[in-house]
């Protein structure tokens, strides 16, 4: 696939996905699109700051920060939705990249075992302010009335903003300096690249981003409690980057669809759901290493080679 | 004084247990460099099967000791098998790779806990006392049920600890954890060597599942909260490092104590996730670890 | 790539729900959604709630169901795993709602997730019965919300009252709860009504649910030195271990547990120390006050989830009485009609006498079911009821 195809593919997806948030009707299936439009964004996060070869699971409290952000502004101080958002992803921004500042000394697993005790931590914290609604979580986080037909178009174009942005940045200089920083930061180092400063701009990039999908989540689901950010958010966002297929742009996308899809299938299941889900993970890591889009990449290649050898027989 | 003795020894007490946590955690990691969230599960296995055939057996005329030892090895044979699985199965071909292990692990963590509801049920299961009586240790107040248990829990670390320096399977062990590369270069078989850090790991735990079996609420979801602390005591000790997870057990184990003596038991678990962030601010890899 | 599946998922939903719409239609049935947790810590309270919902939707099935306009309806179940948290909640309300189409929430559990619930309920008039007990869910501002359990409001003047009256020589408290919604909420107004009975608190600690090592707790909750020891909304296996390890500090005085629900996971983890232990929201199977029906249901229960059933999960049982009652009253399956006709009716109970509703007084709204309100204690093993008031 060539890149030109690749452009193209994801603007016909881009503009579908706009079609389908304006003129899908049905409540049920609008909500199901939201959710999968949050977990896109979050899941292309994760995957941008694991393009320089770390695994952010401090993503569920930055998700949190933003969610109670853009909650407190506007049921306290009557902050419209859209400012709301933006200030919750700046926050995010600005708290991840004081988080990044200390912590990217660390690498690897301490890295990821931070992000998990600071996802606890704060997870904890929420319930201790008053303000924030404690444990019980804060109610009555809603849009302005005119948008609230318009949501999931609203979320929809904020989110394929957003992934635009990842796009560019991906493929940007930028992106290459992540790329060398994976590879071996000591070489990226020794030609003069400040790879410290890159990793916490590119942290706090992507949480800006994670703050803006927390700001959508409560604005979406009108009520957020602590319990909605743990660390098994930043747990699901990976497994939609690893189901999808690491190495894609697209892949954290199709991850989202297909396992939110499956997920609001099984809710119906009971308690059983998590068989379905945790069954789905395993069954993806271990069959499809590369995910659901290196095994299609691999059956058309496979499809395309026996092509070519059928026109070479033709000659 | 009083107060500071018995809070001490209750401290010591808990941190036995993290330690039996922290040390599987720290073996596995060292050995196949994978971040096992799983790992509460087999301890949850364990406690769960002596919990589930220790009243029947119990019932039907042994005498407690004997039951329990019963169940025990049951619960321990259990809990190995299921580890088993999990290395045959999924983390065997994922050796090495952090962020592949972690999500196989979470898989393996959801399905885990709906199969566990099922079979087990979500109702707190009691275990009648197995060695009943408190002694009074320079005026702390201590059960004998749970000197047991940090008795066991102390010599299996000593044990653990002189074995990696004295034996050929924890030299090898120890050589893994260095560089798998140059122990493969010399002979060392890599592949059934991870299994049995992975083996020996999963033994811990079901240990510690065992043994906590009398002296907790056992149920399915048991393991989280054992699992959160154990994987804090070696970040905190340094990933790898045995010593390091020794301490580091020790180390959160007496912040959950005095915190929540001095405190309230919320704020002392802010506190431990506080500790952890300010630790790695001054060693980034933990306090003995070499990354 | 990403729209083809969306659609088909789409179309898969839509065909479902096509037919069990069709379904609805050939049996007369009327669909009750569930929001409960069934995974997790608190799986067993949503699976027993989801049993005792089957075994009311049952009982009135074969007692002929419910007569509206000559028509005759039969009650469904569909529990949904709301895990606790507001936006599985959220998801659990919506596929409830939107895609089964249920207008009649059957009983909901956990603040954070019922808050969702109610959020978009309230948009769609559809009734709601909960067990949650913040108060922000209950008043004049929620017209369609009943609820189908007593809360810390009903239970703490009267439990508090009687230790006071019992134990008058006990005059200071030491409290704990769990650091969530139900814990927050009873803590506050715990506070108060043992001022009123002139218990001095001593202290009043929060701790994580999910905690599985009491001893620290225990070593400060001995350290104040009260005279009574309340844990407030502590799960009872909480309770049991916490008191277990009182007792080898050697403290001894009052155990209370104001919203205890059962002693099977008390006596699980407290053994022996969980003798004496008092309880606002126990109900017990054992003793002459006991029905056959009651007794009969729980044993069916026990073998079916492994404990004793409870007060929360009563609620579950209760709320099919109730909107048959109300159905019947207003001869009318629309949820605006039922919940106008709810205050007015009364019904048979599961704690075995016809029970209404009220509350006025309290939250501005007759919202509330009049249920007996019981205080037990465990003695030699089991649990007994001490003192029962019919507000």
């Amino acid at each position: 696939m060539d890149k030109r195809t690749d452009t193209y593919l994801m603007v016909l997806i881009a503009a579908g996905a706009l079609l389908l948030s304006l003129f899908l009707q049905d409540a049920y299936l609008r909500s199901v699109l939201n959710v999968m439009a949050i977990s896109a964004l979050l899941a292309t996060s994760l995957r941008f700051v694991m393009l320089m070869g770390e695994l952010n699971f401090a993503l569920a409290a930055f998700t949190g920060i933003g969610a109670y952000c853009a909650g407190y502004l506007n049921t306290a101080l009557d902050v419209p939705f859209g400012i709301g958002v933006l200030l919750a992803g700046l926050v995010a921004a600005l708290a991840s990249a004081a988080f990044g500042a200390i912590t990217l000394r660390a690498k690897g697993p301490y890295f990821l075992l931070i992000g998990f005790a600071f996802t606890e931590a704060v997870r904890v914290a929420y319930s201790k302010f008053g303000a924030l609604g404690g444990t019980s979580g804060m109610v009555g986080i809603f849009p302005a009335r005119a948008l609230d037909d318009w949501m999931p178009f609203i979320v929809m174009c904020v989110v394929v903003v957003l992934l635009v942005a990842f796009y560019i940045a991906e493929h940007s200089d930028f992106g290459r300096i992540l790329f060398a920083i994976r590879e071996n930061e000591d070489v990226a180092r020794s030609v003069g690249i400040n790879t410290y400063l890159c990793k916490v701009i590119a942290i706090s990039g992507a949480c800006f981003a994670a703050g803006v999908a927390g700001g959508l989540h409560a604005f979406v689901n009108n009520v957020i409690s602590p319990g909605d950010f743990s660390y098994l958010l930043a747990a699901f966002a990976l497994a939609y980057v690893k189901v999808g297929g690491e190495g894609y742009f697209l892949g954290p996308i199709v991850g989202a669809v297909l396992l939110v899809a499956l997920s609001s299938y099984a809710l119906g299941l009971g308690g059983d759901e998590h068989f379905l889900y945790g069954g789905a993970i395993i069954i993806a890591v271990l069959l499809m290493p590369k995910g659901v889009l290196g095994a299609a990449g691999y059956l058309r290649s496979r499809g395309t080679s026996a092509k070519r050898r059928v026109d070479a027989n033709a000659h | 004084m009083q107060t500071f003795i018995q809070l001490g020894a209750t401290a010591l007490q808990i941190g036995a247990v993290y330690i039996l946590f922290s040390l599987g955690l720290t073996l596995i990691f060292g050995v196949m460099r994978i971040v096992n969230f799983v790992h509460g599960h087999i301890f949850a296995v364990a406690a769960l099967i002596v919990a589930y055939i220790l009243p029947p057996l119990a019932a039907g005329g042994l005498s407690a000791p004997v039951a329990y030892v019963l169940a025990s090895i049951a619960g321990i044979a259990v809990a190995l098998g299921l580890g088993a699985l999990l290395y045959f199965f999924g983390f065997r071909y994922f050796q090495r790779d952090l962020v592949g292990s972690f999500i196989l692990s979470i898989g393996f963590v959801l399905l885990l806990d709906g199969v566990l509801l099922h079979l087990f049920g979500g109702a707190v299961r009691g275990v009648p006392e197995i060695f009943p009586g408190r002694v009074s240790i320079a005026g702390a107040q201590i059960t004998v049920q749970r000197l047991f248990l940090c008795a066991v829990a102390l010599v299996m670390a000593g044990v653990l600890y002189w074995a990696l320096g004295h034996t050929r399977l924890g030299k090898a062990l120890r050589a893994v954890s260095y560089d798998h590369e140059a122990a493969m270069m010399v002979g060392v078989p890599y592949a059934r060597i991870a299994f049995l850090g992975f083996m020996i790991a999963s033994l811990l735990a079901a240990i510690a599942g065992v043994l906590l079996a009398p002296v907790t609420i056992v149920s399915p979801v048991i393991g989280t909260d054992y699992l959160i602390k154990g994987f804090i005591a070696v970040i905190i000790g340094g990933l790898g490092s045995v010593p390091g997870a020794i301490l580091g057990s020790l180390f959160v184990a007496s912040i959950e104590t005095f915190g929540s003596y001095y405190l309230d038991s919320s704020y002392a678990t802010l506190a431990i996730f506080g500790m952890v962030i300010v630790v790695l601010l001054f060693w980034p890899k933990g306090v003995l670890g070499r990354g | 790539m990403m729209i083809k599946t969306k659609l088909k998922t789409g179309a898969a939903i839509l065909a479902l729900s096509g037919a069990m719409a069709s379904a609805v239609h050939a049996e007369e049935i009327i669909k009750l959604g569930l929001s409960v947790p069934l995974s997790g810590a608190a799986a067993v309270w949503g699976k027993g709630a989801e049993f005792l919902c089957e075994t009311a939707a049952a009982e009135i099935k074969a007692a002929g169901g419910v007569t509206v306009q000559g028509e005759t309806y039969n009650f469904q179940c569909l529990p949904y795993d709301n895990k606790y948290n507001a936006a599985e909640g959220t998801k659990v309300a919506q596929a409830l709602l939107n895609r089964e189409g249920v207008k009649f929430i059957g009983g909901s559990l956990g603040t954070a997730p019922v808050q969702a619930l109610q959020s978009l309920a309230e948009r769609q008039d559809v009734l709601v019965f909960t067990v949650a007990w913040g108060a922000s869910l209950k008043g004049v501002d929620h017209p369609m919300t009943f609820t189908q359990m007593n809360t810390p409001g009903e239970i703490l003047p009267l439990l508090i009252g009687y230790i006071s009256d019992k134990y008058p020589d006990a005059k200071s408290v030491a409290m704990l709860n769990p650091n969530d919604a139900t814990g927050q909420e009873t803590e506050a107004l715990a506070q108060k009504v043992w001022a009123d009975n002139s218990v001095a608190v001593a202290g009043s600690d929060f701790y994580e649910r999910g905690t599985t090592e009491f001893q620290p707790i225990a070593a400060r909750l001995a350290s104040l030195n009260p005279a009574i020891i309340d844990l407030g909304a502590t799960p009872p296996a909480d309770a049991g271990a916490i008191f277990k390890e009182l007792d080898v500090i050697g403290w001894n005085g009052v155990k209370v547990v104001e919203v205890g629900t059962g002693a099977d996971g008390l006596k699980a983890t407290g053994g022996e120390a969980a003798e004496g232990v008092y309880m606002g929201a126990g109900v017990t199977f054992d003793g002459e006050t006991a029905t056959d029906h009651q007794k009969a249901v729980n044993d069916e229960a026990k073998a079916e989830i492994g404990e004793s059933l409870n007060a929360v999960q009563i609620g579950f049982y209760d709320s099919l009485y109730a909107l048959k009652a109300a159905m019947e009253k207003a001869d009318s399956v629309d949820p605006k009609a039922v919940a106008d006709a709810m205050p007015a009716v009364t019904f048979k109970s599961f704690y075995g006498q016809d029970v209404g509703f009220y509350g006025e007084d309290t939250y501005g709204r007759n919202q509330q079911m009049r249920l007996p309100i019981i205080v037990t204690q465990v003695k030699d093993g089991a649990l007994v009821e001490v003192a029962r008031l019919t507000p």
